[in-house]
């Protein structure tokens, strides 16, 4: 696959997939021709490298193609018994992998690795151009050029297009394939940023809750305790996902209402609020998308891959029901569920003076939180990736099979109003 | 208090995470926790019991805590298993990650005690009794201390 010096391929739409996007059943592994620098740290990969099919396009008159065929060196030549220059251009690279020679098979080519690199440049340039088209690759094992598309609309349009082209159509092979998609995790910088996500400050880990705008101006909910001092505004900044750098910079703390004490139910000699959640401006130049959870690949599964996204249609009017199911996503532990076990409980908090008052409680016989976690949104799914926003997660018990949210009611009533959806 | 060196300091290399706290799996034994507990205590007697992690490489490493105050847990329990005491019990613990680098050979230690008491407050009968040390992370498994032994004597 080590074709880059020929011209300079690009294999997929999703160019970061490339191994995925170009390498098709037939076709030979990327790490014997292409050794990663990673893969190959003594140099050892390096003295059993073959030369690079753009050189043995030059030294092999009909060069056609060049792979590896469970191990055996393999090489398509136009004229298969003039074999000569193959032998003596792969002998080297043939005998480090205990191969003679004589060994080294040859296939009748159809086409000159030339002509194919050119087609391949040309329907490259145009193919992306085609709704449903997933990647282009001159496909070396096949002795083609392959075009690999969503489904048989694509699949004409390619032909068609081959044709307009002048390409020959049987040197074009049309796969239909699952589309590519870029694999990002809870804990990946996302963009637009969505619940759910790790974001960080200081040297802390949390979920981003949800978007919101408040009074007017557009940031997100966390833990209030995810902040540099809970209970007051302190300008914290917030990077998602983890570096703390300008280009992850996602908002600065500017609503963590005070803490109060002998009144409104706190109890003697502690101090408290009704739900541990703070606001934040979103940091010019960042988009955020209101409403928008991300979704991991399943409930309780332990997965932090995004596989989609929730959108917030709903807030709950107040506390949870008994009995009822609630789901969060938080960078930790990802997409969990649980039922609701207590409804509008004063919750202290280990560790502190801190009591939260009327929170919700929700618990499960599986891990549901964990380090980290503080922030995610819980919600109610009302219907296929449709939710209901029931609050904010802040706590929960040391094994992790109980979490304690901050319903949205209380995070209004001390934040103000929210537009969340 | 007497805490006899070696007697029941017991040590479980644990996992960690390097460099980018978010993906990459822990490389093995490069923490190691330890619980220190005396071997034995008369009935009633406070027992200090202490969590220690260690950076066992000759780097730093990045750890995970839970809790802006480091959260740990330490489990008292009878020789079949039953628990007597669990110091996070019906505890909740705000879900805040930490992230601490320790350097090469730095250790943290957690301090508690044990006040021969139940978890429903009930004082502890003499006998034998198991103590463990548990510190989570955000890893699926938090780190664990293999269990020490401790006898509380009549008086």
């Amino acid at each position: 696959m080590d074709r880059n010096t020929l011209t300079v391929r690009t294999l997929a739409a999703a160019v970061a997939l490339a191994g995925a996007g170009c390498r098709d059943a037939s076709s030979p592994p990327l790490s014997p021709t292409a050794p990663t620098a990673a893969a190959s740290p003594t140099g050892i990969a390096q003295a059993v490298q073959a030369p690079d099919l753009a050189t043995l396009a030059r030294v092999i008159p009909g060069f056609g193609g060049f792979y590896l065929d469970a191990g055996v060196p393999t090489v398509y030549l136009l004229d298969p018994a003039a074999r000569g220059p193959a032998e003596r251009a792969l002998g080297a690279y043939a005998a480090a992998r205990g191969v003679t020679r004589a060994e080294i098979r040859v296939l009748q080519a159809q086409y000159d690795y030339r002509d194919l690199d050119r087609w391949f440049q040309r329907i490259s340039d145009e193919a992306f151009s085609t709704p449903g088209v997933v990647y282009t690759d001159l496909d070396e094992a096949a002795n083609r050029v392959a075009v690999g598309v969503e489904h048989a609309a694509a699949a004409a349009s390619v032909r068609g297009l081959a044709a307009r082209l002048g390409i020959p159509a049987a040197a074009v092979i049309v796969r239909e394939t699952e589309p590519i998609h870029f694999v990002l995790t809870l804990r990946d910088m996302v963009r637009p940023v969505v619940g759910g996500l790790q974001i960080r400050f200081s040297n802390f880990l949390c979920s981003l809750s949800f978007n919101a705008a408040r009074a007017g101006i557009s940031g997100f909910v966390t833990a209030s305790h995810c902040s540099d001092k809970q209970g007051a505004v302190d300008g914290t900044l917030y990077y998602q996902p983890l570096d703390q750098v300008t280009a992850e910079f996602i908002g600065t703390e500017i609503a963590d209402p005070s803490f109060f004490r002998n009144s409104q139910g706190c109890p003697h000699g502690r101090k408290c609020r009704r739900s541990d959640a703070n606001f934040s401006q979103g940091a010019s130049g960042v988009a955020f998308t209101l409403g928008g959870i991300a979704q991991t690949t399943g409930a309780n599964n332990g997965s932090l891959d995004i596989a989609g996204s929730f959108t917030i249609t709903a807030e709950a009017a107040g506390n949870a029901t008994v009995g009822q199911t609630l789901d969060k996503v938080g960078r930790t532990t990802g997409w969990t569920e649980g039922t609701v076990t207590n409804s509008c409980v004063n919750v202290g908090v280990s560790g502190s003076n801190i009591v939260l008052l009327c929170q919700d409680i929700v618990q499960n016989t599986v891990q549901i939180v964990g380090a980290g976690d503080s922030g995610s949104p819980v919600f109610f799914i009302s219907g296929g990736s449709t939710v209901t926003l029931h609050g904010t997660l802040w706590g929960g018990n040391s094994s992790g099979t109980l979490l304690v949210y901050s319903p949205i009611a209380n995070i209004e009533q001390e934040l103000g109003s929210l537009a969340t959806h | 208090m007497r805490l006899p060196v070696g007697a029941a300091a017991l040590g479980w290399c644990a996992a960690v995470f390097l460099a980018r706290p978010v993906s990459a799996r822990p490389p093995p034994d490069s923490l190691r926790l330890t619980l220190v507990a005396p071997e034995s205590v008369r009935v009633g007697q406070r027992v200090p019991l202490v969590l220690r992690l260690t950076n066992v490489t000759d780097r730093p490493i990045e750890a995970h805590f839970l809790g802006r105050e480091i959260a740990f847990d330490i489990v008292v329990a009878q020789p079949d298993g039953a628990v007597v005491w669990r110091r996070l019990a019906r505890a909740v613990v705000p879900g805040i990650l930490q992230v601490k680098v320790l350097g090469p050979g730095e250790t943290v230690e957690l301090k508690d005690a044990w006040r021969q008491r139940t978890d429903t407050g009930a004082p502890a009968a003499p006998g034998e009794y198991v103590v463990w040390g548990v510190l989570p992370t955000d890893a699926p498994e938090p780190l664990r201390t293999p269990p020490a032994h401790l006898r509380v004597l009549p008086p």
